[in-house]
Order: structure tokens, then sequence, then C-alpha cells
């Protein structure tokens, strides 16, 4: 009986209106998504080819990663080049962004802002109206005046009508996958590919979530225009609101400065520092070691500002987990740019490995026995592995959408068991 | 009959669960945005403040009698905008330099007044238009309306008016209690411009969502079914809202492609340094030439750095500066040696000369201008590209108009070379001053500055804004006018039964 459900329901949503304009916006979307963005990805690696011969300074950069495609993330953020100073790391050319500054009142789209916004706003609208619908039709009591029992009813439902609105996504997927694995430009290895199939697993438990949530929603109203509403209102609420207030929200309990006062102090420190060693008499015999103890004292201050500001940051971002943490779309998002090497965690990785190749050459240079002449260690970056991903904080998010999943189908179940189909 | 029209329709929406639902959204959401926008302006005034005062505390104790470096410690700090209550406004260029920033804001965009009016007003607005014929006709109620004397005019514009009504009283009341809490909060002073400019911002806004129910409408005019009226008016607003102005940006980017900065600088150095190398060739030669004519009266010009002639372009602006006047004083005491520094200036001019003529020749201005040009071109591309979605044009119109957006931006680099101009003045004649007082004052020698000008942003006024935004609200009205039109063309065809 199951397989009759899933294939009524599949069948049933072939035929409709609703599936051939879902489905065309779908893929128009996901295929344009695709497109723009190795366009944007092919830009970003001319940009770090540009940067990476920068002569004469000791400048460090890491290329654009072609996942980025997919989920754009933090990217740009990633892949500035920066130098060692004395006193923190500094870009080291503000000028190496886009000149068009229209991408800073625009969003990326990218595949993962196509699953997050649109799909999952196409998921409810595909199960809005699943028991509702059927309701008002008067086939729901039919069925039901059969020998076919509720919970087989309901799972036969959720996954014919989870198959069709899928199916046609992963179809656009591949096809824009395929393009983008093709064109020379694009490099990807097995961790790459093994990234790439955890972000669309992680994207399909995303809109299962959305899909068993527009189910809930049919199971308790009794008019799909009433269903509707509620669904609309739930998704804005869901992918909108909660994700960007709890950003700001976040803001009014972790104190955190700008990044403009956080350079004046530094610049603060270098001036008072600078003003101490001209204060040395160049004629006093430890003239040298005296200057390398100040520098050294500059140094350490800086850190300790750097340490102060990132673990604000930390704390922020833990803030604004806990406070999204009733959405699945900040969970997915910060689940999907973590698993593409373009999240958070990725970000504070190479901060800290900077961090740790400053504290190296600082090392080097004060060492007594270290040629001067000799070039010092390259600076080397290897992104998160799969592993190191969902040791970080990428399990934890996964098992949010799991639970949302999870919750969301119960009350669904819950919900039809008692459901007056009259 | 028309007032029948506008009371049934206004009446029939505020007992809708629509209405109740973006009732109680609208406020909640509004008022929440704005308290904690204006809990966030105070905190971003307590920062200004406190970059105000690390950067007086540096310029009193370190600033440098060295022109270059005095001129580089001085940043000029922006002040929180003043809608940043309502409006967040976008990040200039000075956090792009940082290696530390908060990651948070480009994976969520934070949530304000722009927010509220794009996504919940607009999809609102459909929501409410979408079955006002559709709907009307599936209940057969539309048919017993039309049988009586009505016009069909007079119900498009009776569903239209009451329809904008029920969903313009919600935003505006909420707005209404935001703006409340923003007069009454001491940490705010907005003046009469201010309130100009939410005054029209609003009015823009009521723009933008009348639009949206006009779409809706128009929608539901050629739709039979509600439900696939709701499908079509969806699948608008995503492409009208979330993809098209997202995605022209991207693609003007790569429609029209610029290298960046770096590429043409170091295009531009590529072109400078062998130009250089050969000026500076001539010039050693000269001096070999000079050395063996003018001999030891050479040598003194020599140890004097050329009296300034040229070091200033190979060598430190400050050090060219004094050895000038050293030489200079010498000429005057010295005929020959007059003779030989005015020989000696017309060598390094004819070296320039060729040095000009080398840039020139191979581009160099160009490769500048060309980048600019091209920047311009691409951003007007994604501009004029995005203005096909309603969203890009009210976004441009509520960001301009508040001093949030891009021209805000401008205008702030504008008022800052501005002061930089100002302040460079006021630096020279201190140093200059200085070293009149004591000629032999050293570089590392610390200033007073502490009666320099200080910086003080002032807003845009009004008629400058106006003038920008004014062609994107043309072509909001005309969206409407299209849509209207539409609307009316379609229920005029409207299939009744």
């Amino acid at each position: 009986m199951l397989k009759t459900i899933i294939r009524k329901e599949i069948l049933n949503n072939l035929l409709s209106y609703k599936f051939s304009i879902i489905t065309i916006l779908s893929t128009i979307l996901i295929l344009v998504s695709i497109f723009v963005m190795y366009g944007d990805y092919c830009l970003a690696l001319d940009n770090h080819d540009i940067l990476r011969v920068e002569s004469g300074d000791r400048v460090e950069i890491i290329p654009p990663t072609p996942l980025g495609i997919f989920a754009k993330g933090l990217d740009e953020n990633l892949c500035r080049s920066w130098e060692l100073q004395g006193v923190g790391v500094e870009i080291s050319s503000e000028r190496q962004k886009s000149l068009n500054n229209l991408f800073k009142l625009f969003t990326a789209p990218d595949l993962l802002y196509v699953i997050k916004v649109i799909l999952s706003l196409c998921a409810m609208l595909f199960a809005f109206d699943i028991i509702c619908g059927e309701k008002e039709t008067g086939t729901l009591r039919q069925t039901i005046s059969n020998t076919v029992k509720r919970p087989i009813l309901i799972i036969g439902k959720w996954l014919g009508g989870f198959t069709s609105f899928i199916l046609p996504f992963f179809m656009a997927v591949l096809l824009g996958t395929i393009f983008v694995t093709l064109s020379p430009m694009v490099d990807m290895n097995a961790q790459d590919w093994a990234k790439l199939g955890l972000f669309l697993l992680s994207g399909v438990i995303y809109l299962a979530a959305f899909f068993s949530l527009g189910l809930l929603i049919s199971c308790l109203t009794h008019r799909s225009s009433t269903s509707l509403v509620i669904s609309l209102f739930v998704w804005a609420m869901l992918v909108f609101l909660i994700p960007n207030l709890g950003n700001i929200l976040a803001r009014q309990f972790v104190e955190i400065p700008t990044v403009q006062q956080l350079e004046l102090k530094r610049q603060q420190i270098r001036r008072r520092v600078y003003v101490e060693m001209k204060r040395i008499p160049k004629t006093q015999p430890d003239f040298e070691k005296r200057q390398m103890t100040l520098e050294l004292r500059a140094i350490a201050e800086g850190d300790k500002l750097d340490e102060d500001y990132r673990n604000r940051i930390n704390s922020l971002v833990k803030v604004s987990q806990s406070i999204t943490g009733f959405s699945p779309a900040p969970a997915f998002t910060l689940l999907a740019t973590d698993i593409m090497g373009t999240g958070v965690a990725e970000e504070r990785r190479l901060k800290k490995a900077a961090q740790g190749y400053k504290d190296l050459l600082v090392q080097l240079y004060t060492d007594e026995n270290w040629d001067e002449e000799s070039e010092p260690p390259d600076f080397h970056y290897q992104r998160s592995s799969v592993k190191e991903i969902l040791g970080q904080g990428g399990l934890s998010n996964c098992l949010i959408l799991i639970l949302f999943n999870l919750l969301f189908f119960t009350g669904a179940y819950v919900a039809f068991l008692r459901y007056d189909v009259r | 009959m028309l007032k029948t029209i506008i009371a049934k329709e206004f009446l029939s929406n505020i007992i809708d669960l629509r209405f109740i639902v973006g009732f109680v959204l609208c406020i909640i959401v509004t008022i929440a945005c704005i308290m904690i926008l204006a809990h966030d302006y105070k905190q971003e005034m307590k920062d200004y403040n406190a970059r105000i005062n690390l950067e007086d505390e540096i310029l009193d104790n370190y600033a440098p009698a060295a022109l270059d470096r005095l001129l580089g410690m001085v940043s000029t700090q922006e002040p929180p905008e003043r809608f940043r209550p309502l409006i967040i406004g976008i990040q200039g260029n000075e956090n792009v330099g940082s290696f530390d920033d908060n990651p948070l804001p480009i994976l969520f965009p934070p949530l304000d007044f722009l927010f509220i009016v794009t996504i919940i007003m607009s999809l609102l607005a459909m929501l409410f238009s979408h079955d006002a014929i559709a709907g009307e006709r599936q209940n057969g109620t539309l048919r017993l309306v039309i049988s009586n004397s009505i016009s069909r005019t007079t119900i498009l514009f009776g569903k239209f008016i009451g329809g904008i009504a029920s969903l313009i009283i919600p935003f505006i009341l909420a707005l209404l209690a935001g703006v409340l809490y923003i007069s009454v909060n001491p940490a705010i002073q907005w003046d009469g411009s201010a309130w100009t400019e939410l005054a029209l911002l609003t009015a823009a806004s009521i723009t933008f969502i009348t639009l949206f129910y006009l779409l809706g409408l128009m929608v539901s005019t050629f739709s039979r079914y509600s439900s696939t009226s709701i499908l079509n008016c969806l699948f608008l607003w995503v492409l009208l809202i979330l993809v098209i102005p997202n995605v022209c940006t991207y693609i003007s980017a790569q429609l029209c492609r610029i290298p960046s900065i770096k590429e043409t600088e170091r295009k531009q150095d590529e072109i400078k340094y062998p130009a250089l190398k050969v000026a500076r060739k001539h010039m050693k030669e000269a001096a070999k030439r000079f050395k063996l004519r003018y001999g030891g009266l050479f040598s003194e010009f020599e140890s004097m750095e050329f009296g300034g002639i040229g070091t200033w372009f190979f060598l430190d602006r400050e050090a060219a500066s004094t050895h000038q006047k050293a030489a200079q004083q010498r000429a005057e005491e010295d005929p020959e040696f007059k003779v030989m520094m005015d020989a000696f200036r017309q060598e390094f001019e004819m070296a320039m000369k060729e040095f000009r003529r080398t840039l020139k020749e191979a581009g160099f201005d160009k490769l500048g201008r060309d980048l600019g040009r091209k920047s311009v071109v691409q951003t007007n591309l994604a501009k004029n590209l995005a203005c096909i979605s309603p969203f890009a044009n009210f976004v441009y119109i509520a960001r301009d108009l508040t001093g949030t957006g891009l021209r805000s931006l401008d205008y702030f680099e504008q008022t800052k070379d501005e002061y930089g101009d100002q302040f460079q003045s006021y630096a020279e004649e201190k140093i200059s001053d200085a070293r009149k007082k004591n000629p032999a004052l050293d570089k590392e020698y610390y200033l007073d500055v502490s009666d320099r000008p200080r910086f003080a942003f002032k807003e845009e006024p009004l008629k400058g804004k106006l003038g920008e935004v004014l062609p994107y609200w043309g072509i909001l009205v005309l969206f409407n006018v299209v849509f209207f039109v539409s609307a009316f063309a379609g229920f005029m065809r409207y299939d009744v039964r």
C-alpha cells in the first residue's frame, strides 16, 4: 500500500501546475547560480594569481577554493593577501577587492543561497496542501475510509512528495556540476568531491526539514489558503527574521570594538614603542638587545589585542548561534560553509595559522643561531579536511538539522493521527 | 458606490487571517528592530568616541615634524549614520584592509527597515492581492457584483484603494511606534532634514508596497484560480526580490571585466621603473661631466645633494627641501655656483622631459584612467541591469536618501579629502613655523598639534540626494502605472463566470 501511495503522490505532483512552475524556477536558478558563480571563481583565481606574484614584499595569500562556486561564504575574506607586521597581521593591499561597490548591496547568488532561501520556499509550497488540500477536495476522506492506516498514508505522502520535489533539484545540480568539472579552470580533488557530496546531503536534510514543516502546517490547518499564509510567514521567520535578527541581537550581548578602533590601538602601540626605541642612546653597548626587547614587547601587546578581539568574535558567533538555534537556516549556513571550507571555522583556522607563522618567524629572528642571510620558511596552508570539519562543530550543526526534521515530522505525524478528515 | 467597495474590501481584509498575522508580524518586527538598532547605534557612537579619543591621544603625543609621517597618522573617523536606528549602512573601505573583522554580517545580512519593506511588506502585499479577482470569481461573488450596475473600473479602483489601505495602515502604525521610540531616545538627535528624509523614505516605501499589491492584482486578473495566482505571484516575487538584483551585479562583473587596482599598479610600475632607470643614468652621466668641468665646486654641490634638484624625485622630499635652501643661499653668494646650478637644473629638466615622454608613450596615465572608466562602466551596467527589479530601485532610493548607501560612501570620501587638504595646509604651516623657530629641527621632534583642525562630518544636503534618487523613484512609479494598466486591461476582459 505504501508503494501505491508514494506512486500516486509522485504522479499527482508531476501533473500539477505547481510542479511545473517550481521545477522550472529551481532548475533555472540552480544553473544560473552555478554559471554566475563559476565566472566569479575565475575572476577570484585571476586576482589570486596577480597578488601571488607580488615582488619584493613578503606577502601571503591562499587560493580560492572551487567549492566557493557552490557556497561562497567568507572565501573573499579568506583569499585576501596579508603580510606580517610587528604589531598585528595586516592586509597588504585594500585595493585587491572589486571596485564595484554594488557587491556590498546584494547577496552572492550561490547554490547555498538558492537552497537556503528559494528551495526552502519551494519545499513548503510543495507540502502546504498535502493534507488540507486533499481534505478540501474530499479525497482524503475516501482514502481513509479504505484499509489504509494513517501512519502509512502520511509516510507515503512524505516520501512521494519529497521525492518529486528533490529529483528536479538533483538533476539541475548534476548538470551544473558536470559543467563545472569539465571546465579547465576547476581542479577538484577527492576531498573536494567528498565535501560537495556532504554539502548536497546537508542541503537535502535542510530541505526535508522545510518539507516536514510544510506537512506539519498542512496537518494543523483545514483550508489550504490558511495553510499557505501560515507557511509563508513561518518561512519568512525561519529563513530571514531569526538568522538576521539573531546577528544584530548577539551584538547587544557581546561588546565588540570596530576594526578601526583595533587598528588605532595597534598604531598607538607602534608609536609608543618607536618613541621608546628612539630614546635609547645608540652608543650604549646593549643598544640592539634593548631595541629587540622593546620590539618583542610591542609584538606581545599586539598579539594580546588580537587575541582579545578574536575571543570576542568567537563569543559573538556562539551567542548568535544560540539565539538563532530556533531556525534550521543558520545551522545550515554554518554547516554548509564549514563543509566547503568557506565558513567561520575556516576563517578562525586561517587566522590561527597566520598567528602561528608569525610566532615562528619571531622565534627565528630572535634566535641567536639564526643566519640572517637565509630565507625563512614559507607559509603553507591546507583547508580543513572532512574529518576536521565534522570535529570543528559541523557535526553539531548537522545534528540540529536532523533534530528539526524529527521534530517537524513527528509533529506532522501526531497531528495527522488526530486530524479530522471530514 | 466606490466608497462601498473600498469599505467592503477593507473590512474583508482586516477580518482575514492574513491581516492579523501580517499586522502582528509588522508591529513586532518593526518595533523590535528599531529598539535593537537604536541600542546598536548607541554602542556605535561609543565606539566612535573611543576612536576619536584614541586618535587625539596618538596625535597629541606622537605627532612628528615630518610631513609625510604626520599626514599618514591622520585617519578621519566616520561617525555612525544618523539613520542607523532604521537602516544599517554598508561598510566603507576602511574595514576591507583589516585581517580581523566580524564575519557574521557576510553570512547573515542584518535585519533593518529595508528588510521589513522589501521582504515582509512586499510578500504581504502579494498575499493580500493575489486573490482579489480570481478568489472572488471562485467564490461566485464577483459574478453577483458585476450583475449590478457597477462599472468594472469602479470595482478595480475600489479593490485597489481598499486593499492598499488595509496594507498600509499596519505599516504606518508600526513605523509610527518605532519613530516615537526614536524621538524619545536621548541618544538619537534628529534635525529637520532627518525628519524630511524619513517622510520621503515612508513615501518611497508606500510606492514600493503599492507596486507589489498591483503586481498581485494584475496576476489575479490573468488567473482563473487563486491557487494558480499565488504560485505565479510567488514565482515573480522570487525573481524580482531574490534573484535579479543579486545575479545582475555578478553578470555585469563578467560582461564588463575590469582589472584589479593592483594589476594596474603593477603594469604602471613596469612602465615607470625602466623609464626612471634611464633618467637616473642620464643624471649620473651629467654629474660625471659636471665634476670634470667644475671640480671642487661641484663636489660641494654634490654634498648638498645637488641642492635638492631632482632629489625629491629620487630621495626624500623633506631632505631635498633642506638642501635646496642651503644651495640657494650658496648660489646667491657665488655667481659661478649659480651658473653651475642652473646648468645642472637644465640637465635635470631634460631628463624629466624624456621620462614624462616615455610614460606618455607607454600609456602610463591611460592605464589609470581606463581603470576608473571601466569601473564606472561596470558599476553603471550593474545598476542599470538591476533596475529591472523594483527591489534594486527601492534599495537605491532608501539608502541614498538616508545616507546609508554607495552615494554616502563617495560623499564621505569627498569630505575626507577636503579635510585632508585642510590638515595638510595646517601641517605644512606648523612644520614651517617650527623650523623657523628651530632651524636644526629634527624629524623625530614631536609637534604640538592641539590646535589642529578637527574632522566634523556633515550630512549631504537633501537636494543632492533627491537628484540622485528621483530617476529610480520614477522607475518605481512607472512600474506602478504599468501594473495598474495591465490589471485594468486584464479585468476588462475577465470572464467572471
